[in-house]
């Protein structure tokens, strides 16, 4: 349908649109007209996507000064789905205005590991392994050396890019991933290196957070972005996560060893080119003295990271004298690996400056702060003189420049904790030095200050008002849409007492009580028989959840579990886990019914989506608070309180609430469902999902907890889903299955849609 | 010690009342008075099954072979159906089984109970109404688990050797949330699929992914009941015939025998029961086995035995009513005198009465909710258009 906001004509693909869907792009409308930046949270699975793709394109068509979108995603499978939807929306397009002034080119961009059709290297498992391959075969001194020596091996796909693809643009539309994959195979060019030149000429890219985010990989990828871009972090809830973790290095004793190997191997190589070439050596000593900064037109395939810090932070100055010999820079990493080492070797925690470390630094090791900026820049710059292809042997020396150079370059927002042992198994010494960041918005302030309009968008960015204060910036727009349901598809329930009355919490003083434990038990037993197929359900850390199953299996509550459903337990091993993400899929397809022991800030199942019949009832258990007594989380804290004047109790329970909510909502993904296949003749199939969730911990009853929570899942927690005890929740559950269960009237669910005409209707009244 | 035993009584007899939640479905009117629940709402809601049912005349499968598979596991002994979801599901089984052989006197059924994770047979496909209810109520135990895979197993070999005319059908009642199963249920639903096995489900608790999926693949319905009331209904919702599968066979003749009633006092023995009868029973036409009831097959020589009756009842389904159009009682509308009068089936006063008026879009008659039911469900035939009928004639 074609509609027209604020005379924007505006291309939805779509013959019927929500209203939250309209009133998102109003307002974001108003943002972009602004040229400034957003904040919206709008309920998952409402079709975000489509919406943020659509408004945006037709806005460019209508302003062809605009350079182009940028959306940037957390998974490559986001990626993909984004992509979908802009090829559905650029066929509407095509067809509403024909295919001359539709002509848009959107392309995927990820790393090599996932664009690579090399027969070979593309069969590496890691991501690391992939580049280092790659760089084997298309080092410029490879296929320098190729021309003359036919037995060394090139990529043929990159050759052929490289005689032919570099200059001819792509034919416009748009490109997954995929796409782009069969696409180089039937031109025989690379489509990594392809991707990467035609981001120069593409109106829409998609990329990964990191590719804005992290200085290392930005500065290669997005250099040559213009201002008139709009930015869209989707997902956007854990930003802050990213960003903090593009800046931050940890160290630990197997880094160190294998820097030192590295370090061995780099001497080996120096005096091997002495005797053989040492005027390549003396070229680069030449080169140094006239700075880093004419290294800058390097071949596109020689470069593969850039410095770590932000773009404004890098010195366009000499790189000083003691480093400047190869021989020279080999010794100052030797000494300061063995400093690192010395620091690791202590059996207190540490906490520091980075002031106050480089000072030790420099009294104790003779390295001075100068030297530490450059080492980066240095080791790149040795790397490529010592035509080192295996760069995949060389991270852990890399890690470590990475972490000299952040600590030479930044003195605010960051602190090193040197901890002995995990605090929580203080038997087993596991030294760890960490670099930590704890200033969010300087990885993101580059992105503020370099684009014109950033949108940042979710589900959940309650409370919205934080998320200015973590990233420093200031946006025009900050709006929280809800929903318009068609029924009640979301239950979230306030579970506070067990079935003896007593209340229930993972509070650390009340966890280890066997009352507790058992309430929990009985709890998660009512459910999985009253709720069919999948049931999914949080702790709160890896340890309560070990602690708690094995009671459950002590008190027999388990054995009465499996009796009603097959039980799977999310582990730290990623391929452990996945089978058992698998097999729980399985056991949901084919009506055995399953439940899903998870932790709420779990890594590995972290992004999987819990939707339909796999998750109908998501528990949480206890409220993931971080681990309070975490140096890093207090650093944190004391740097956000210091700084950015937010209380280290609003930031805790925000940050709890919302972890637990992101693991709860996994299963909202499709609450609308749209099959745009179906919308076929005017009749829309609504396939509406629905789920229950519930809270167990008398803590979500508290007023500073619950109002946490999104107002769109606010306003769906009535009045008498606090403060329950489990027979009440039984009884909830049972009546809201049924009435679910029963088929949704389509004459309903018309209602929260809006066609043509509607809005035609709508935008005759002028006080809308 | 006696007031311990009573205790859990009392709770019992509290949560009886608790779990209904009765007071929640009464309304208070103008006056301030109580009324259980809104009158017009639930005709509306009686009769939306009604206009869902009713479309353009179609073939239907006036020959069935249904297959019920009841489940009697662990999950059927539940207590939040009155006295147990066991005991409901077999009160309204009976109800629908005499329904059933009602309406369709063609048609066959068979019962296979599931528990304690096997499926076994109750009774053979057959067509005597009460020999099904008596072999269900002597059945009557919960245990184990279910496995819709047995069940479904179990009834493919059951309608294995039906004639290709028949129209296979299972429904399965299904108190369990869960099926445990020896091999794969999704190898049998393929399997049921190409065998023509139609296949529904009724649920008593929840949405279940696998009985969505078993009954979207073979073309069934999926329902699941909210309560004891809605069960029956939607139970009795697969007694119309259903219409015909797009691939069924075309058109061909099927052989049957109109046996005639032997004279009372005759003295015979019986195929069916193989033992002495006197008096009643029906003689086959081809080989004059006596036998007790029709419709069925004659046991020594495998003919179809109906009488005529059953064919005649079977015809309305070919040839339905129409529905009735609600005429909305507009309040402008209201005293005047078009509007005013009575049902033209019972000549109660249809204003104010608290029904619906609904109007026969052929004869253009009112009549009230009752009648309406009474008409479309017993009756079969427009008191409306009979008239007209004879007045033309005459």
């Amino acid at each position: 349908m074609k509609f027209v906001i604020e005379g924007l004509t505006v291309y939805f693909p779509y013959e019927f649109i929500y209203r939250e869907q309209y009133a998102y792009m109003v307002e974001l409308k108003h943002a972009l007209d602004a040229r400034g930046h957003c904040l919206l949270e709008m309920p998952t699975g409402t079709g975000k996507t489509i919406t943020l793709l659509s408004l945006i394109t037709s806005y460019q068509l209508a302003n062809p000064s605009l350079a182009k979108l940028i959306y940037c995603t957390r998974t490559v499978h986001e990626m993909e789905k984004v992509l979908d939807e802009l090829r559905r929306l650029h066929l509407y397009q095509e067809k509403e205005i024909g295919s001359s002034r539709a002509k848009i080119l959107a392309l995927g961009l990820s790393s090599r590991k996932n664009l690579c059709i090399h027969p070979v290297v593309s069969g590496e498992t890691s991501r690391e392994s992939v580049d280092a391959g790659c760089r084997k075969l298309t080092a410029s001194w490879v296929r320098a050396a190729a021309e003359t020596n036919l037995d060394i091996e090139t990529c043929s796909f990159y050759q052929g890019y490289e005689k032919q693809g570099s200059e001819q643009p792509l034919p416009p539309g748009v490109y997954t991933l995929h796409d782009l994959r069969v696409y180089g195979r039937q031109r025989g060019w690379c489509p990594y290196f392809l991707a990467r030149q035609m981001i120069q000429f593409a109106n829409v890219v998609v990329y990964n957070y990191q590719y804005l985010l992290d200085p290392k990989v930005s500065g290669i990828i997005s250099k040559e972005m213009q201002k008139e871009c709009i930015v869209v972090f989707d997902e956007a809830h854990n930003i802050d996560n990213v960003c903090i973790e593009a800046l931050s290095v940890n160290l630990r004793q197997n880094n160190l060893d294998g820097a030192s190997r590295n370090i061995h191997k780099l001497n080996q190589i120096i005096s091997r080119f002495k005797e053989t070439d040492a005027n390549r050596l003396r070229q680069e000593y030449n080169r140094l003295v006239e700075g880093l900064a004419q290294q800058g037109n390097l071949h596109g395939s020689d470069n593969w990271l850039a410095n770590p810090v932000l773009p404004e932070d890098i010195l366009r100055e000499a790189v000083p004298g003691n480093i400047r010999r190869a021989e020279h820079f080999v010794a100052f990493l030797q000494r300061a690996v063995q400093y690192l080492r010395e620091r690791l070797d202590t059996d207190t925690v540490v906490k520091e400056g980075p002031v106050s470390f480089t000072t030790t630094m420099s009294t104790a090791a003779g390295l001075d702060q100068k030297a530490l900026k450059f080492c980066y820049d240095r080791l790149h710059s040795l790397l490529l003189t010592l035509e080192v292809t295996e760069i995949d042997e060389f991270l852990h020396v890399q890690t470590v420049c990475n972490f000299l150079t952040l600590v030479g370059t930044y003195t605010r927002g960051f602190s090193i904790i040197i901890e002995p042992y995990d605090e929580r198994m203080p038997h087993i010494p596991d030294p760890v030095l960490q670099l930590s960041c704890l200033d969010a918005s300087l990885a993101i302030k580059p992105v503020f200050d370099r684009f014109q309009s950033v949108v940042i968008t979710s589900g959940t960015l309650s409370p919205i008002d934080l998320y200015p204060r973590l990233l420093n910036f200031n946006p025009v727009i900050i709006h929280s849409f809800t929903m318009t349901l068609t029924r009640d598809c979301l239950c979230p329930m306030i579970l506070a007492r067990g079935s003896d009355q007593l209340p229930v919490s993972s509070k650390f003083d009340m966890r280890s009580d066997p009352g507790v434990v058992r309430n929990y038990g009985r709890l998660l037993l009512e459910m999985v028989a009253t709720v069919p197929d999948g049931v999914v359900c949080f702790f709160v850390s890896y340890s309560y959840m070990d602690g708690i199953i094995n009671s459950w299996n002590e008190m027999g509550i388990l054995q009465e579990v499996m009796q009603h459903k097959l039980v799977f337990i999310e582990t730290q091993d990623y391929v452990e886990t996945t089978l058992a993400l698998e097999n729980f899929r399985q056991a949901c397809d084919c009506g055995r019914g399953a439940v899903f022991f998870s932790v709420a800030r779990g890594k590995v199942a972290e992004g999987i989506d819990f939707d339909r019949h796999y998750g109908r009832l998501v528990i949480m258990f206890g409220v993931p608070f971080q681990y309070t007594l975490s140096k890093i989380l207090n650093a944190r804290l004391e740097y956000l309180r210091d700084t950015f004047q937010i209380k280290e109790g609003d930031f805790l329970t925000f940050d709890a609430v919302a972890s637990s909510l992101r693991s709860v909502l996994r299963l909202f993904v499709y609450l609308y469902q749209r099959q745009a296949a179906q919308c076929v003749g005017r009749v829309i199939r609504s396939k509406a999902d629905y789920g229950m969730m519930i809270f167990a911990d008398k803590r979500y009853n508290l007023p500073n907890k619950r109002n946490k929570l999104p107002q769109w899942i606010q306003s769906q927690l009535r009045e008498e889903h606090l403060n329950l005890s489990t027979d009440m929740a039984v009884h909830i559950a049972r009546e809201f299955l049924r009435r679910m269960a029963q088929p949704s009237d389509p004459q309903v669910s018309k209602s929260t849609l809006l066609s043509q005409e509607d809005l035609e209707k709508m935008a005759a009244m002028p006080n809308f | 010690m006696e007031e311990e035993d009573k205790a859990p009584d009392m709770e019992a007899w509290e949560r009886a009342y608790a779990d209904d939640r009765s007071w929640e479905s009464l309304i208070e009117d103008e006056s301030g008075l109580l009324k259980a629940g809104d009158d017009v709402q639930q005709q509306r809601q009686h009769r939306r099954r009604l206009i869902q049912a009713s479309g353009p005349r179609i073939q239907r499968g006036i020959i069935r072979y249904l297959c019920l598979i009841l489940d009697f596991s662990r999950a059927a002994g539940e207590i939040d159906f009155r006295p147990s979801r066991m005991a409901v599901v077999a009160k309204a089984v009976e109800d629908f089984v005499r329904e059933y052989f009602d309406q369709n006197p063609l048609s066959q059924l068979g019962i296979i109970v599931m528990k304690n994770g096997i499926a076994s047979v109750v009774t053979e496909l057959s067509g005597s109404p009460e020999a099904h209810i008596r072999a269900l109520k002597s059945n009557l135990e919960s245990f184990g688990e279910a496995s819709l895979q047995n069940g479904l197993e179990l009834a493919h070999t059951y309608v294995q050797h039906i004639p290709s005319y028949g129209h296979r059908e299972v429904v399965i009642v299904f108190s369990a949330l869960s099926t445990c199963d020896p091999g794969n249920i999704l190898e049998t639903v393929k399997k049921c699929k190409a065998a023509r096995m139609k296949c529904s489900v009724v649920g008593l608790t929840a949405e279940i992914y696998i009985c969505k999926h078993i009954s979207q693949e073979t073309g069934g319905s999926y329902a699941v009941a909210m309560n004891e009331g809605h069960l029956k209904e939607i139970l009795l919702e697969h007694v119309p015939p259903p219409a015909a599968m797009p691939d069924a066979s075309s058109a061909s003749l099927v052989r049957m025998g109109f046996p005639q009633r032997g004279s009372e006092g005759a003295v015979a023995i019986c195929a069916c029961h193989k033992e002495l009868k006197i008096g009643g029973g029906y003689i086959c036409p081809r080989c004059r086995a006596r036998v007790c009831e029709l419709p069925t097959e004659c046991s020594l020589c495998g003919l179809a035995l109906v009488s005529s009756a059953h064919l005649a009842r079977s015809y309305h389904h070919l040839f339905p009513i129409p529905t009735f159009d609600e005429l909305l009682v507009d309040a402008s509308l209201r005293g005047k005198s078009s509007f005013a009068g009575s049902c033209f089936g019972c000549r109660i006063q249809l204003s104010g009465s608290g029904s619906l008026r609904l109007r026969c879009p052929r004869c253009k008659r009112d009549f009230c909710f009752d009648c309406d039911v009474y008409i479309h469900e017993s009756l079969h035939n427009c008191p409306g258009c009979e008239t007209l009928q004879e007045e033309a004639v005459t």
